[in-house]
């Protein structure tokens, strides 16, 4: 027998496993902001209204390397640029909503519930944007609270290796990058990012390179699909899927 | 350069603007209109080579003086290889940062430098 259970709590189990990932790297996170300078309030703040892993842990590195400030928000761009693949890629979803509930849904999407609101949109037609606004705000909130706790542990504890922590950043680029894998170009790409990063970077002596690096290797990785493509090479050697082992 | 709290809520009133941009843009404008081609195929490549980038930032690069050290952090290279074969084994994004905390922290006892 199953009792009908309230939206919420579906749309909870939906979000749940998500929200336990958050909590690891918000702490991680957290702690690495307190490092920065940042107070637990703007730390909380920062979590709310920026909502991004990788931007927040970026802050936190470039303000512990001395950036200048324009030089934070103009890696943070390049960071964030790629939300507007993902929200494109979900605005067939969510027409018909109020300029409103695009704006709130537009601040709160992130990388992990933008591949979590993706797929059930995909595969449950019951699947509603107000379901899909939940699911970020559940994560919003295990996120912010895992920050906040996070920015109080670094200031219980002085003595926390960064270098360690700061590893949790790494960790989960790796993955993304693992997840970014669809054929053998990607990994060519990706290598050749590697190379392009080091040269720019001893180069410039500045995050900059990272920036050189990227929009290089990317645009490369574009004329070089783009040029096979136009050849029939859709199923050759570097373009051929990798099937993701599904557990 | 040092920043006082003001400073760092400047910073983060601006990065929620400089975040925000690319949400909110492409998704108000693509709700009416078809996203052109060759974004999208451009897009494709941004985050990999980013992400990499920063990797490569993080394990090979002395960021105080912008040199290349090679394996000067051994115990990071490996745990970003357990990090690598984590992910694509369970493709669980928890599971892949814990142990690769796990990973460097315990390396990095084993491994001096």
């Amino acid at each position: 027998m199953t009792k009908e259970q309230p939206r919420w709590l579906e749309v909870l189990k939906v979000a749940l496993p998500l929200c336990l990932s958050y909590i690891p790297i918000g702490l991680a996170c957290g702690v690495l902001l307190h490092a920065a300078g940042f107070n637990t309030i703007l730390t909380g703040l920062a979590s709310m209204l920026v909502f991004s892993g990788g931007a927040q842990f970026l802050i936190a590195s470039m303000l512990t390397a001395n950036a200048p400030m324009h030089t934070i928000l103009f890696m943070l761009f390049f960071l964030e640029l790629r939300y507007a693949l993902l929200g494109s890629s979900l605005s067939q979803y969510v027409q018909g909503t109020s300029k409103k509930f695009i704006y709130f849904f537009a601040i709160s999407l992130n990388d992990e519930n933008y591949a979590v609101n993706y797929l059930k949109f995909a595969t449950d037609k019951e699947w509603s944007p107000n379901d899909a606004m939940m699911v970020e705000h559940y994560s919003l909130l295990s996120w912010t609270v895992a920050n906040v706790i996070g920015s109080l542990v670094g200031g219980m504890l002085p003595k926390i290796n960064l270098e360690i922590v700061d590893f949790a950043l790494t960790s989960l680029f790796l993955y993304m990058i693992v997840m970014q894998i669809r054929n053998k170009l990607t990994i060519l790409i990706s290598a050749f990012s590697a190379v392009l990063a080091v040269i720019f970077m001893c180069l410039l002596k500045s995050t900059m390179g990272l920036v050189v690096a990227t929009i290089i290797a990317s645009l490369t990785g574009f004329a070089i699909e783009n040029y096979l493509r136009k050849h029939g090479r859709e199923k050759g050697f570097l373009l051929k899927n990798i099937k993701p082992n599904k557990q | 350069m040092h920043m006082s709290s003001t400073d760092h809520f400047i910073l983060i009133i601006l990065s929620m603007l400089v975040a925000l941009g690319p949400r909110l843009l492409p998704m108000k404008f693509f709700t009416t209109r078809k996203i052109p081609e060759w974004f999208n195929e451009w897009m494709k490549y941004v985050p990999v080579s980013l992400f990499t980038a920063l990797v490569v930032k993080d394990i090979f690069i002395n960021t105080s003086h912008y040199t290349f050290i090679g394996f000067g952090h051994l115990a990071k290279l490996l745990a970003a290889v357990i990090v690598m074969v984590v992910a694509y084994k369970s493709r669980s994004m928890g599971l892949s940062v814990v142990l690769g905390l796990a990973a460097v922290a315990l390396l990095s006892m084993v491994i001096p430098g």
